[in-house]
C-alpha cells in the first residue's frame, strides 16, 4: 500500500466522522494525517501567545495533515467581528478566542460548542490531557451555570505594575509605589525627565480603570450577576474617575487616549513611558521582546492598593469552538494541542510566556525561571494576583452578558473627563444614564434606583 | 443578452407579416415588447435589491431585534418602543448635533473653496487645464485611503504638521484626541477630499456662462471683483444650491474618516448619527434600534433627494 | 499697457495655482513617499525628504494575505461592472427610445438609493445573508454593489443614447433589421465612449467601497480597503507598510478616474447632474 492510498482512506474516515458527528468513531491522531486536506480557520486577537504558538503551527499541520489558517486582529476589532460572526451561527470559523468580556454573552446566547462532551469522551480526549489542571479561577468565566465548559483558558491575565525606567526612579529616589497616593507622587517626580511620560495606558478604560474604582470603594454593578443596576454615579465612582482621568491627562503621552494595547506597549518598550498597570502579558515583553530597549531597567511589582484594598484585574481568555463550525473534531484537536502540558511548558521555557492557566505549569520550575525577569520573581507576583481574584470574586462584573455595552459607556465617560468636556460628576452621571438605557434596551430588568 | 435574443425572435416573427418596411403596427408592438424586455430585468433586480431591503429595514425597526436574544426576532409586541426611545437617548441627540455641525461646516467650506478655485482656474490655458486634473485627485481617491492619509497627518510621531510646528517652537497637541479640535480635524480632511466636487460643478457652469454677460459687464467698466460679485455669483446660484445639496446629503454618509481617525471620540465629540447607528447595530447587536435610527436617516435622505430632483428637473425627457 | 497687465495677471494666477496645487497634493504625496521608507526612516526626526527608497514594504505586502484581498477587489469590482452593464445598458436604451413617462417617477427612487447611507442596506443584507450563506462571499458583495451600480449605468447611458438620433436606427429598421439588431449593430458601436466611461465608473465605485465590505466579509472575500485597515490595527504601527497598502489600493483607480474626469460629476450624482 502506498502512502497516498492510506491517506485517502483516512480522509474518507475523517469525512465520515465529521458528517455523522459523534456517532462515528472519531479519527485518532495516532494515525498519520487523519485530517489531510482540510483547513482549520481560526481567529483571535493579537497577543504574544498566538505569536509564539504560530511558530509551531507546522508541527500541527504535519501531525494532522490539515492546514491552519489563523487570523489575528486588534482586540476591539476582533471582538466586534467575532461577535457579528457568531451571531450568524455560521461556519466560517472553527476555533476562536473566547474573550473574557464576551464569554457571558456568547455562552448565554448559545453560540459556542459545549466542550464538556468532548472532554468526557475518552475516544476524543486522552485523560492524560488533564482538563482539571486548568486553574478554576480562569475557567469559571468559560462555564455556564450548570458547569458545562465552553472554552479552555490560554491566558489568565493578572494585572501587575511595570516600570520601564527604574534608572530614573533610582535617581529620583523613588521606590515602586504600593498605594495610589504613592503612585501619584512617583509620577509627579518622574514626569518629563529625559522626555519620559510617567504613565501610559491603553484606551480600554473599562478594564484599566476598574481596579482604581474598586480600590476607592466603588463598583461597576450593584451585585452582579443578579443585580445589574450600574453604580457608576456613586461618590466613590466619581472620585475614582476624576483621579484616573487626571492621571492620564497629566502624566500620559500625547494622544494617549487613542492608544491601543499594542501602542501603549511599544511606548513603554521604547522607554518613552514609565508606569503601566496592565495584564502581565503586556508587561513581560518589556524584559523579553526583541525590540525592547528597557530590558535592563524594567521593574515589576503588584498593583498599588487603594484605601479600600487591592483589586488587581484578572481575566481569562479561552479557546472555543463556534456552534456552527463544520470541523469541530479538528478544532478540538487544535485546542488540545495548543493547550497541552508539553506545549505550554515549551512556550514558557522557550519564549517566557507568562499567562498560562495550567496549575502544573505555573507551579513548575520552568515557569519560575522563565518569569524571573531582570532578577525579580514575577512568577510569585502572578500567583498572588490569581489568588486574590479568586478569593472574593470581584471580577464577576466582567462576565455579565451585557458588559460590552456598559463597558463602552465607561470608556466614553472617562474619555470625556480626561479631555475636560465635562467634570467627573456630570460625566459619570451621564455614563450611568447611558448604561441604564443600554441595559434596558438589552432587556435586562433593573430595580429602581 | 438572452432576453434580447428571445425578444428578437419574437420581434422578427411578428415583424415579418407586416412586410419588409417594418413600419406597421405589428412592428411597433414588437418594438415596444423589445423595450419592455430590455427594461424588465433591470427593474426587477433593482426592486429586489433596493426596495425589498428597505421594507425589511422598516419592518425590523418595529422589533427590538438583538441577535443574542432569539426571542426578539419578529417580536411586534411593542412596535414603537424603538421610536419612543429615540428622543430620550441623549447620545442620539448629541449625534444629531454633531452631524449638523459637521454638515454645516463641510458644505460651507467646500462651497467656498470649490468656487474660489473654480474662479481662479477658469482660464483657457493648457497649463491650467492640466493643473485642474491635479486638483481632482483628492476626490477620486478611495475614501479609506483619504482616511489613512489624514491618520498619518494627525499622528504626532510621524506627521509633518506636528514635526513642522515643533521645529518652529510650539507644540501642537494631538488633534484627534482633543475634544475641541477633533471635529475640526475631520472637517478639514473631509473638505480636502470633496472640494473638487463643487469646483468641478462650478467650472462646468462657468464655462456655460454666456459671453454676452461678461462682455456687457466689461463694457460697463466693471472691475474683476465687481464682475465676480454682481455677475458671476448670481449666475452660479443655481449650481451652488444643487452642489450644496448634494454635499449635504453625502455628509450624512461620513464614515471612513470617523472610523479611522476618531471612532466617534474623544467621548462622543465626533460621533455622528450614521456612526452611532453603526455602533448600535454591529458592535452591540441592537439591530432593531439601529434600524429605527437608520429609517429616520433614510427619510431625511429621501426628502433631500426629492428636493434635488425638483431643483434639477431631473427625469424629464430632454433635460 | 492693458496686455502687459493681463500678462502679469495671468502669471500671477499661474503661480497661485501651482502653489495651491502643491498644497492640495501634499497630503497625498506624503503618504506616497512614506511607502518607500523603512520604519526607522519613518520615525526619524527631522524627516528626511531625500532618502534611498526601498521596495520592502511592497514586497512584504505582496507575499502576505494582502495579495488575496487585492485579487478579491479585482474580481468583485470587475463583476460589479459587467453585471450592471449587461442589465443596465439595454434598459437605458429602452428608456431612451421608449418615450416612457415612467422615467420621471424613477428619478427619486434611483437618486435616493444612491444617496442613502450604506447602513440602510447593510442591516437588511446582513440579516438576509446570514440565512442565504452569502456572508463573506464575493457574490454577496457583487449583489449589494448592484444597488448603486445598476442605477448608475442606466442613468449614465440614457443621455448617451438620447444624443444618438433615432434616424440612424430607423434607417436600419426600414432596411428590415429588427429592433434588436439595430441596437446591437448601430447604436452600441456608436456609444463606445459612453460605455467605456460608465464601465470605468462602475469599477471605481465598486473598488472604493469600504462599508459594505467591512460588514459583509470576514476572511475569504475581504477586499483590499478592508485588508489595509485590518492590518493597520495591529501591525505594530508599521507605517511604511500601511502607506504601501494605501498606495496599492489607490493606484489602480487613480489613473482610471482621471481618464473619465469628464463624467465624474455625473457619476457621483447618479446622473442627476451633468457637470
Amino acid at each position: 500500500m502506498t502512502q497516498g492510498h492510506l491517506g485517502r482512506r483516512e480522509l474518507t474516515l475523517g469525512a465520515a466522522a465529521l458528517s455523522v458527528g459523534a456517532l462515528a468513531a472519531p479519527p485518532v491522531v495516532g494515525q498519520s494525517r487523519p485530517f489531510a486536506g482540510q483547513t482549520l480557520n481560526g481567529a483571535a486577537f493579537q497577543s504574544t501567545f498566538f505569536e509564539y504558538v504560530r511558530a509551531y503551527f507546522p508541527e500541527f499541520e504535519e501531525m494532522t495533515g490539515a492546514k491552519l489558517n489563523f487570523n489575528t486582529q486588534a482586540f476591539p476589532v476582533y471582538n466586534q467581528r467575532t461577535d457579528l460572526e457568531l451571531s450568524t451561527r455560521g461556519s466560517s470559523l472553527d476555533v476562536i478566542n473566547v474573550t473574557f468580556i464576551y464569554s457571558g454573552r456568547w455562552i448565554g446566547a448559545g453560540w459556542l460548542t459545549n466542550l464538556s462532551d468532548f472532554v468526557r469522551d475518552p475516544n476524543r480526549t486522552d485523560p492524560a490531557w488533564d482538563a482539571a489542571d486548568f486553574v478554576s479561577g480562569a475557567q469559571s468565566a468559560m462555564q455556564d451555570a450548570q458547569g458545562n465548559t465552553f472554552a479552555f483558558a490560554w491566558e489568565a491575565g493578572a494585572m501587575l505594575m511595570a516600570a520601564s525606567r527604574a534608572d530614573l526612579m533610582d535617581r529620583a529616589n523613588i521606590r515602586m509605589p504600593t498605594t495610589f497616593d504613592e503612585l501619584l507622587a512617583a509620577c509627579d517626580a518622574i514626569q518629563g525627565r529625559e522626555n519620559v511620560s510617567a504613565f501610559v495606558a491603553d484606551q480600554l478604560h473599562h478594564w484599566n480603570w476598574i481596579p482604581y474604582l474598586m480600590g476607592m470603594g466603588g463598583k461597576v454593578f450593584r451585585d452582579p450577576p443578579g443585580n445589574l443596576m450600574p453604580a457608576l454615579a456613586t461618590p466613590e465612582a466619581i472620585r475614582a474617575a476624576q483621579w484616573y482621568a487626571e492621571l492620564l491627562s497629566r502624566f500620559g503621552p500625547s494622544g494617549v487616549l487613542s492608544f491601543s494595547d499594542d501602542q501603549a506597549m511599544r511606548t513603554q518598550i521604547a522607554g518613552r513611558a514609565n508606569f503601566r498597570t496592565q495584564a502581565i502579558t503586556w508587561l513581560v515583553p518589556l524584559a523579553k521582546h526583541a525590540d525592547s530597549t528597557v530590558k535592563e531597567t524594567v521593574r515589576y511589582a503588584l498593583m498599588p492598593a487603594g484605601p479600600q484594598g487591592n483589586f488587581p484585574g484578572s481575566n481569562s481568555h479561552g479557546l472555543g469552538i463556534p456552534i456552527g463550525s463544520r470541523r469541530k473534531e479538528l478544532a478540538w484537536e487544535f485546542i488540545k494541542w495548543a493547550l497541552s502540558k508539553p506545549m505550554l511548558n515549551r512556550i514558557v521555557s522557550e519564549r517566557g510566556y507568562p499567562s498560562v492557566c495550567r496549575r502544573s505549569v505555573i507551579t513548575g520550575d520552568a515557569f519560575k525561571s522563565a518569569l524571573t525577569l531582570n532578577g525579580q520573581d514575577v512568577a510569585s507576583l502572578y500567583l498572588q494576583v490569581l489568588e486574590l481574584g479568586g478569593r472574593s470574586g470581584y471580577m464577576k462584573y466582567r462576565t455579565v452578558p451585557v458588559f460590552p455595552q456598559v463597558g463602552d459607556t465607561i470608556n466614553r465617560g472617562i474619555a470625556r473627563i480626561a479631555t475636560r468636556q465635562q467634570d467627573a460628576q456630570a460625566s459619570m452621571r451621564q455614563s450611568q444614564q447611558d448604561a441604564i438605557q443600554v441595559l434596558q434596551r438589552a432587556g435586562v430588568a433593573l430595580d429602581a434606583e | 443578452m438572452r432576453n434580447s435574443r428571445a425578444a428578437s425572435g419574437a420581434a422578427q416573427a411578428l415583424a415579418a407579416p407586416a412586410g419588409a418596411m417594418g413600419a406597421g403596427r405589428g412592428a411597433t408592438r414588437a418594438r415596444n415588447r423589445f423595450y419592455a424586455l430590455c427594461v424588465m430585468p433591470s427593474l426587477v433586480v433593482l426592486a429586489v435589491i433596493t426596495l425589498v431591503p428597505a421594507i425589511y429595514l422598516f419592518i425590523t425597526s418595529f422589533t427590538p431585534l438583538d441577535l443574542t436574544r432569539p426571542d426578539t426576532a419578529w417580536n411586534f409586541s411593542r412596535p414603537f418602543v424603538n421610536y419612543r426611545e429615540m428622543p430620550a437617548d441623549s447620545r442620539l441627540i448629541n449625534s444629531l448635533w454633531v452631524q449638523a455641525r459637521l454638515s454645516f461646516w463641510t458644505v460651507l467650506l467646500q462651497l467656498l473653496i470649490g468656487v474660489g478655485f473654480a474662479l481662479l482656474l477658469n482660464t483657457r490655458s493648457r497649463f491650467i487645464e492640466a493643473l485642474r486634473t491635479v486638483f481632482l485627485i483628492p476626490m477620486v481617491l478611495p475614501p479609506i485611503v483619504v482616511a489613512i492619509i489624514w491618520k498619518v497627518l494627525y499622528t504626532p510621531d510621524i506627521s509633518p504638521l506636528h514635526l513642522g510646528t515643533s521645529m518652529l517652537g510650539f507644540v501642537v497637541p494631538s488633534l484627534i484626541t482633543h475634544p475641541d479640535w477633533a471635529l475640526t480635524a475631520i472637517i478639514i480632511a473631509d473638505t480636502w477630499q470633496w472640494f473638487p466636487f463643487t469646483m468641478l460643478m462650478t467650472l462646468a457652469a462657468l464655462q456655460m456662462m454666456p459671453q454676452e454677460m461678461v462682455d456687457a459687464a466689461k463694457v460697463d467698466g466693471a472691475s474683476a471683483w465687481q464682475m465676480i460679485w454682481h455677475v458671476t455669483l448670481p449666475f452660479l446660484k443655481g449650481v451652488l444650491l444643487v452642489a450644496g445639496l448634494f454635499r449635504l446629503i453625502d455628509s450624512i454618509k461620513a464614515f471612513p474618516l470617523i472610523f479611522i481617525l476618531t471612532e466617534g471620540g474623544p467621548g462622543s465629540v465626533t460621533e455622528v448619527t450614521n456612526y452611532y447607528s453603526f455602533l448600535q447595530a454591529f458592535n452591540f447587536s441592537f439591530l432593531g434600534y439601529s434600524s429605527a435610527i437608520t429609517v429616520v436617516l433614510l427619510a431625511v435622505t429621501v426628502v433631500m433627494s426629492w428636493g434635488i430632483v425638483r431643483l434639477v428637473g431631473w427625469g424629464q425627457h430632454g433635460e | 499697457m492693458a496686455s502687459s497687465a493681463m500678462v502679469r495677471e495671468r502669471r500671477f494666477v499661474q503661480v497661485v495655482a501651482i502653489v495651491l496645487a502643491l498644497l492640495v497634493m501634499a497630503p497625498f504625496l506624503w503618504l506616497l513617499q512614506m511607502s518607500f521608507k523603512t520604519n526607522a526612516q519613518v520615525f526619524a526626526f527631522p524627516p528626511a525628504l531625500i532618502f534611498t527608497p526601498t521596495l520592502e514594504n511592497y514586497q512584504a505586502l505582496w507575499t502576505s494575505d494582502f495579495r488575496r484581498s487585492f485579487v478579491n477587489s479585482l474580481v468583485v469590482a470587475a463583476s460589479a461592472t459587467v453585471a450592471p452593464m449587461l442589465l443596465g445598458v439595454p434598459a437605458a436604451y429602452a428608456l431612451s427610445r421608449w418615450q416612457a413617462r415612467i422615467a420621471g417617477t424613477f428619478s427619486l427612487w434611483i437618486l435616493a438609493s444612491r444617496m442613502a447611507p450604506p447602513i440602510a442596506f447593510t442591516i437588511p443584507y446582513f440579516l438576509a445573508y446570514r440565512h442565504l450563506e452569502l456572508l463573506d462571499t464575493r457574490a454577496g458583495l457583487v449583489i449589494i454593489y448592484m444597488t448603486f451600480n445598476l442605477s448608475l449605468v442606466i442613468w449614465m447611458m440614457r443621455p448617451f443614447f438620447d444624443q444618438l438620433p433615432r434616424a440612424l436606427e430607423e434607417a436600419a429598421w426600414i432596411d428590415g433589421a429588427s429592433t434588436e439588431q439595430g441596437f446591437w449593430r448601430i447604436v452600441l458601436p456608436l456609444s463606445t465612449p459612453g460605455l467605456a466611461a460608465t464601465a470605468i465608473l462602475c469599477f471605481l465605485f465598486a473598488w472604493n467601497d469600504f462599508f459594505f465590505a467591512l460588514i459583509l466579509t470576514r476572511t475569504e472575500a475581504m477586499t483590499a480597503p478592508v485588508a489595509v485597515v485590518n492590518f493597520m490595527n495591529y501591525e505594530g504601527w508599521e507605517w511604511g507598510r500601511i502607506a504601501a497598502g494605501g498606495t496599492m489600493v489607490m493606484l489602480p483607480v487613480l489613473f482610471f478616474s482621471l481618464l473619465v474626469r469628464r463624467y465624474l460629476v455625473a457619476g457621483l450624482t447618479g446622473g442627476a447632474v451633468k457637470g
